[in-house]
């Protein structure tokens, strides 16, 4: 029993309620934001369980920060298992985009992995914020959400938003 | 759609969330993952503040203490110790529930306590401390004024024991490697400190710091945290550096890739490993004041910090800064 208390969770009886509905309410997004980054469906469900996992451990399932924790959390969680695919090398990179690929036929496939390589490669080269606004906005989020998540102004949001953009449009060229 | 949206579009992710919460389920269930305590007043701040504390401390005795009881790894290469040098180690989540901790070998005894304590001013801690305390040039807006504290010379011997071993080994139903005689016994002799931390809390906290939800996530913490002290220095009545790290990496819950790192440590008798939870926290070597540091950025990427060690004294950065403003304040010190 003292085992259990110390545990904070009974084995068996799963985890508190606020916290499953946490989940239910943010999963989906989680997962969206870290698509957009990672491009792999597999690898942006391993970054959500990863983030509510982080969660779970470390903060209670009402706190008022919840949802825009979880965002920043998916973007840069999802970024940095970008990175390391990246530093394993370009083969590595398409093949894991390859999975996601949905074409006709096997080269169109390959092509669009490809494509889709170049242009992670280029996200993972960015600034962490630059990077981090780009997953969270294309990822749904409003420009007040984005401003939650980072700990920006929302004034500050729309420009800081078009030179990310700026740099992701001068990376993808190089 | 914009090109941005096009580049960055693909198939939506199908997504089955009551697949994905009972995954999780099975996750925190096999991994015996406690939820953080319920009942507290206080919005339980952000992870940045885990290692932030960390990282404050770093320049102390209280570095020792974490890694000796967090890691519980960082002891195989602290005989005889006396760091030069910084290196980031990487450990994982899974590192630091497996990892035996570091009263699993032994007794820790405290000659000297560590008493952190509050001080008026700079002269006093400058006093207090026996060091030249460096001050920033360069503070980023809407910091406050600073307080400080002081951290003493601490001192601690760490007895190794066998029995202990196997009888932690026992509770937890495994079987470690048996502890080399010369290691039974032996004792490690442990300083830290004198060290200097100073805080700047949040100047004109607004509303909340993330300004659109309210409620701030870090209600309580400073915004910026500077430390600097002596780095620990170990030293052992026997024991080689080499004898500790082959016994301690041999132990059940220490993972390969781990150990090779530790193992990859050029000259453990002089660098100062400094733990990077990989699940929280990314980090990259910069240069400091005209050093090599180490620049630490939350996973959340709301707090940064970076250490140092220069003329025979660490420095540490950190707050719920940016890149830019840490490095900024770093170079600033004088």
């Amino acid at each position: 029993m003292a085992e259990r208390l110390r545990l904070g969770t009974v084995p068996g009886r799963g985890m508190p309620p606020a916290f499953e509905e946490l989940f239910r309410r943010e999963y989906p997004r989680v997962v969206a934001i870290a698509h957009r980054v990672v491009a792999d469906s597999d690898e942006a469900e391993d970054v959500a369980q990863d983030v509510f996992v982080s969660f779970y451990r470390r903060h209670p399932a009402d706190a008022s920060y919840a949802a825009p924790w979880l965002c920043a959390a998916a973007a840069h969680t999802a970024l940095n298992v970008l990175r390391s695919r990246e530093r394993r090398g370009k083969r590595d990179a398409v093949e894991a985009l390859r999975r996601d690929a949905q074409a006709p036929d096997p080269a169109q496939a390959a092509e669009t992995a490809e494509t889709r390589s170049e242009v992670r490669a280029a996200l993972a080269r960015l600034p962490e914020r630059s990077a981090a606004l780009l997953a969270l906005r294309y990822g749904g989020l409003s420009y007040e959400e984005i401003a939650a998540a980072l700990g920006l102004r929302l004034s500050s949001i729309g420009t800081l938003l078009r030179r990310a953009e700026d740099a992701f449009r001068k990376e993808i060229a190089k | 759609m914009s090109d941005i949206e096009d580049m960055l579009s693909g198939p939506e992710p199908k997504v089955d969330t009551e697949r994905a919460l009972a995954r999780l389920r099975a996750r925190v269930e096999a991994e015996r993952i406690a939820p953080v305590g319920h009942g507290t007043s206080t919005p339980r701040p952000f992870v940045v503040n885990i290692w932030l504390r960390g990282l404050a401390a770093a320049a102390t005795v209280v570095l020792v203490a974490t890694l000796l009881t967090v890691s519980g790894l960082a002891e195989t290469i602290l005989t005889i110790f006396e760091p030069r040098q910084l290196v980031a180690v990487p450990i994982t989540t899974t590192d630091l529930s497996g990892a035996p901790s570091f009263e699993a070998y032994g007794t820790l005894t405290w000659t000297e306590q560590p008493k952190p304590y509050d001080v008026p001013d700079l002269r006093t801690a400058a006093r207090d401390s026996g060091m030249t305390v460096l001050i920033p040039g360069n503070l980023p807006a809407g910091v406050g004024a600073p307080r400080y504290g002081v951290m003493p010379k601490t001192t601690a011997t760490f007895t190794f024991s066998a029995d202990k071993t196997r009888q932690a080994a026992a509770a937890q139903k495994r079987t470690p490697p048996p502890m080399p005689a010369n290691i039974d016994g032996s004792k490690l002799f442990i300083t830290g400190g004198p060290a200097v931390v100073t805080f700047y809390d949040d100047g004109a906290r607004p509303t909340g710091a993330t300004g659109a939800t309210g409620a701030s996530p870090f209600t309580g913490m400073p915004k910026l945290i500077v430390a600097q002290g002596r780095p620990p220095v170990v030293q052992s009545d026997g024991v080689t550096v080499e004898q500790l790290q082959s016994y301690l990496l041999a132990q059940p819950g220490i993972s390969p890739q781990l150990a090779a790192q530790i193992r990859a440590i050029k000259d453990p008798s002089s660098t100062l490993p400094i733990p990077i939870p990989v699940d929280m926290a990314t980090s990259k070597k910069v240069t400091v004041q005209g050093v090599e540091g180490i620049f630490v950025g939350d996973s959340t990427g709301l707090g940064s910090g970076v250490i140092w060690q220069k003329d025979g004294i660490v420095y540490g950065v950190a707050g719920t800064l940016t890149e830019q403003q840490v490095l900024a304040v770093a170079n600033s010190l004088h």
